[in-house]
């Protein structure tokens, strides 16, 4: 398939715009040069064409197609590329319009996978029926992909159980088994257009964020690091701005500029969030589709990305005090998808922007039930250490100021001692430090809490974890804590923080240590156990397996030899488990939104 | 619990060296254009080259390692200590390099990489070239039967 005709005279736009721009700034600059304007229109005309010719090139040679089992693309001019994404692989699957694609009625789709730098399958521009259909019709082939797939399947499973080698089918990143059982429990079905038509009607709205709610997402989205940015460009640029600074005044002017400087930069960083979350968060909705999170957003540039439940690799729950007093908190879902670096950040991510924290309880809860945490905190006498902490921040900040008013104003009396106030808050500070942080092993997730001003809240199911780092510095040794660190493969936590259980007792440590890695283990086998007695199994085992587990591939492949009926049948019970556990988490969820929540900080926040 | 060649003493000692060096160098021009001492610059180099050494010699001493039934585990570190598990289910490829100073030493080095995020790749330093290729295929094999079948 192609893409829509529209989208060339847009990229020839997107592109010329700033190389027009360009060169008639060169010209503009040129212009005691004596550059004749016929020349530089001439130049533009060039360019345009060169551009134009391009983007048809590119136009005709861009080609994707949704195969049985992957997605194919081939692109490029110059140096070609053909590219297949098996569905199995694929995170996310983003749709995104600016205000201008949408009056062309065009968008650019995003398909992420776990692996590589960018985007790995970026179509710029398709209609807006064709990107939704391009969701849609993937989010189908990874459930119930064609039969036609399947025999080839089949043969190489008998080939592996007829010549009993392993097959190279060994799997390191997704779910072929499932998937492949899937295939064979559909094997029967007609994958008709009405059926799949069908299966769109099951979209369920989870969340949808109603206009006070968005109000107010705005209003508490003042982030205090964009102030904090500010005021450290304006310090920084003092030398430059002490000429227009008032430095013969009286201290007071003086104060009272950086004070009312201050307050801009404020109202500034509050107004300018306020309006981003809004522009961003309208008419947010979020629904599960089958298998599958989708959300929308966007009053300018409009979103909407699905994430499939089985690429979820953690949930962070976030507030800080302002969003704790009225009750509400942030729900945020990571994937494997997004690169380190890449532009999308944390705001592509399927994220409730603000919900009740119950409400967003809740919403975790459906999308993975993880229990009701009961927090281990770390040892009392850390308080201790926080204390000592922030006293060294505060001294070290008056340090610089006291540094600033003699060097930068000699002569003014700079009120250098002034954040020393603040160690009146400390106690308090480092209390809630303590208080927030904490960390729970329940029967599938870990949960680690963190943060003193803005609370963080990680779950992190066992089978996800990736690798466990115990660290100590030399300070956490004299105090005889260690840090826990729980590495996913989600990209949040190169932005935000880590699941972490931070400061507890070196004798906890070791054990959580060893029970989350325990844990990791036993998770996988139970899962391959179910997937074992629910599919036949294909990745085959490597010929340096123990005998045990031969023998027990061995019958499994024997299995595939019966009727499609049986596997379908085997399949059942744990279709039954699964809703099993979502009516569980449900309840769980009820029961935590209760008023057991004292247990829970957040009450006495509100108290406090 | 392993412990790693002792020559890795001397690839560390070399980078301090080098890094000592640079700074020494830059400390140096630094104290010409302001008309000081030279010997400035020498006295930081050396102070950085001893540094360095008592640090090589207490991060071999804290470095070990051991490839466990399901895990890697390493310890390491000497201001911070990490000890750090690395399920074998997790293990997504595994390099062995030899840099341009392990070759003149003649040691090599062992990288394993998960689909973590941040510990998304631990290297295990002074091996010999065939105890390197030898963790390799060892901790592959090991991958392999350990199934780990959805990384991500």
């Amino acid at each position: 398939m192609k893409l829509a005709p529209v989208a060339v005279p847009y990229r020839v736009m997107q592109k010329s715009g700033s190389l027009i721009l360009t060169v008639l700034i060169i010209a503009s600059i040129g212009a005691g040069l004596q550059f004749d304007s016929l020349a530089v229109l001439a130049v533009i005309g060039g360019l345009l064409l060169v551009i134009t010719a391009y983007e048809v090139a590119y136009y005709r040679r861009f080609r994707y197609e949704l195969t049985s089992d992957t997605f194919d693309l081939q692109s490029g001019v110059f140096s070609r590329r053909e590219r297949e994404i098996p569905y199995g692989r694929i995170q996310n699957v983003d749709i995104s319009r600016n205000i201008i694609q949408r009056l062309l009625g065009i968008s650019a789709v995003n398909i992420e996978t776990a692996g590589g730098g960018s985007t790995e399958a970026a179509i710029q521009y398709v209609t807006v029926e064709e990107g939704r259909r391009l969701q849609r019709e993937i989010r189908h082939y990874k459930q119930d992909p064609e039969p036609i797939a399947d025999d080839s399947h089949t043969d190489t499973a008998e080939q592996a159980a007829g010549t009993g080698v392993a097959g190279g089918a060994h799997d390191a990143v997704g779910d072929e088994g499932e998937r492949r059982g899937e295939r064979h429990e559909h094997d029967q079905q007609t994958a008709g257009e009405t059926d799949r038509r069908a299966h769109d009607a099951d979209e369920e709205l989870l969340f949808e964020l109603n206009p006070s709610e968005l109000a107010l997402a705005g209003v508490l989205s003042f982030d205090p690091r964009v102030p904090g940015v500010l005021i450290a460009v304006f310090t920084g640029s003092i030398p430059f701005f002490s000429p227009i600074l008032p430095t013969t005044g009286s201290t007071v002017i003086l104060i009272a500029t950086i004070g009312i400087l201050l307050l801009g930069a404020i109202v500034l960083a509050w107004v300018v969030g306020a309006v981003s979350a809004i522009l961003n968060y309208w008419g947010f909705r979020l629904l599960r589709s089958g298998d599958e999170l989708r959300y929308e957003r966007g009053l300018l540039q409009q979103y909407s990305g699905t994430i499939p439940f089985e690429k979820i690799q953690a949930m962070t729950i976030e507030d800080n005090p302002l969003k704790r007093r009225v009750g509400y908190a942030t729900l945020a879902v990571e994937t494997a998808g997004y690169a380190p670096g890449q532009a999308s950040g944390r705001g592509t991510e399927a994220a409730v922007p603000l919900a009740s924290r119950s409400r967003v309880e809740q919403l975790a809860a459906e999308i993975d039930t993880y229990g009701t945490p009961a927090f281990a905190r770390p040892p009392t006498r850390i308080r201790r250490r926080y204390f000592v902490r922030y006293l060294l921040a505060l001294g070290a900040i008056a340090a610089a100021l006291y540094a600033v008013s003699v060097f930068v104003f000699p002569g003014a009396s700079v009120p250098w001692y002034l954040p020393l106030v603040a160690v009146v808050f400390t106690p308090v500070a480092a209390h809630y430090k303590w208080l927030h942080r904490g960390y729970w092993v329940g029967d599938n997730h870990v949960v680690t809490r963190n943060g003193f001003w803005n609370r963080e809240t990680k779950i992190v199911a066992h089978y996800r974890i990736q690798t466990v780092i115990d660290r100590r510095t030399l300070f956490q040794r004299r105090w005889n804590v260690a840090s826990i660190v729980v590495d996913t493969a989600g990209s949040l936590s190169i932005l935000g923080q880590d699941c972490a259980a931070v400061d507890i007792d070196e004798r906890d440590a070791v054990a959580l240590r060893t029970e989350l890695t325990d844990r990791l283990n036993e998770a996988l086998a139970d899962r391959r156990a179910t997937r074992r007695t629910a599919t036949p199994t294909w990745f085959a085992a490597d010929t340096e397996l123990t005998a045990e587990t031969w023998q027990e591939d061995e019958t499994d492949d024997a299995n595939t030899g019966e009727s499609d009926a049986s596997n379908e049948a085997k399949n059942e019970p744990e279709r039954g488990a699964e809703s099993d556990g979502d009516v569980d988490g449900l309840d769980d969820s009820d029961e935590h939104s209760g008023p057991d929540d004292a247990g829970d900080s957040s009450a006495a926040d509100r108290s406090a | 619990m392993n412990t790693l060649h002792p020559r890795i003493r001397l690839v560390w000692i070399a980078r301090a060296m080098i890094r000592a060096a640079i700074v020494g160098a830059i400390v140096t021009g630094i104290a010409f254009v302001l008309n000081r001492s030279l010997f400035i610059g020498i006295g930081v180099g050396g102070l950085l080259v001893l540094l360095g050494v008592i640090h090589a010699m207490l991060r071999y001493r804290n470095w070990a390692y051991v490839v466990g039934d399901d895990a890697i585990y390493l310890e390491r570190g000497v201001l911070t200590e990490i000890r750090t598990e690395v399920p074998l289910v997790r293990i997504q490829h595994v390099d062995s390099r030899r840099s341009a100073f392990e070759r003149v030493i003649g040691l090599a080095s062992t990288v394993v990489y998960t689909a973590g995020s941040r510990g998304a790749d631990v290297t295990i330093p002074g091996l010999t070239p065939e105890g390197a290729a030898d963790l390799r295929t060892e901790l592959k094999r090991l991958a392999i039967a350990a199934d780990g079948e959805d990384a991500v």
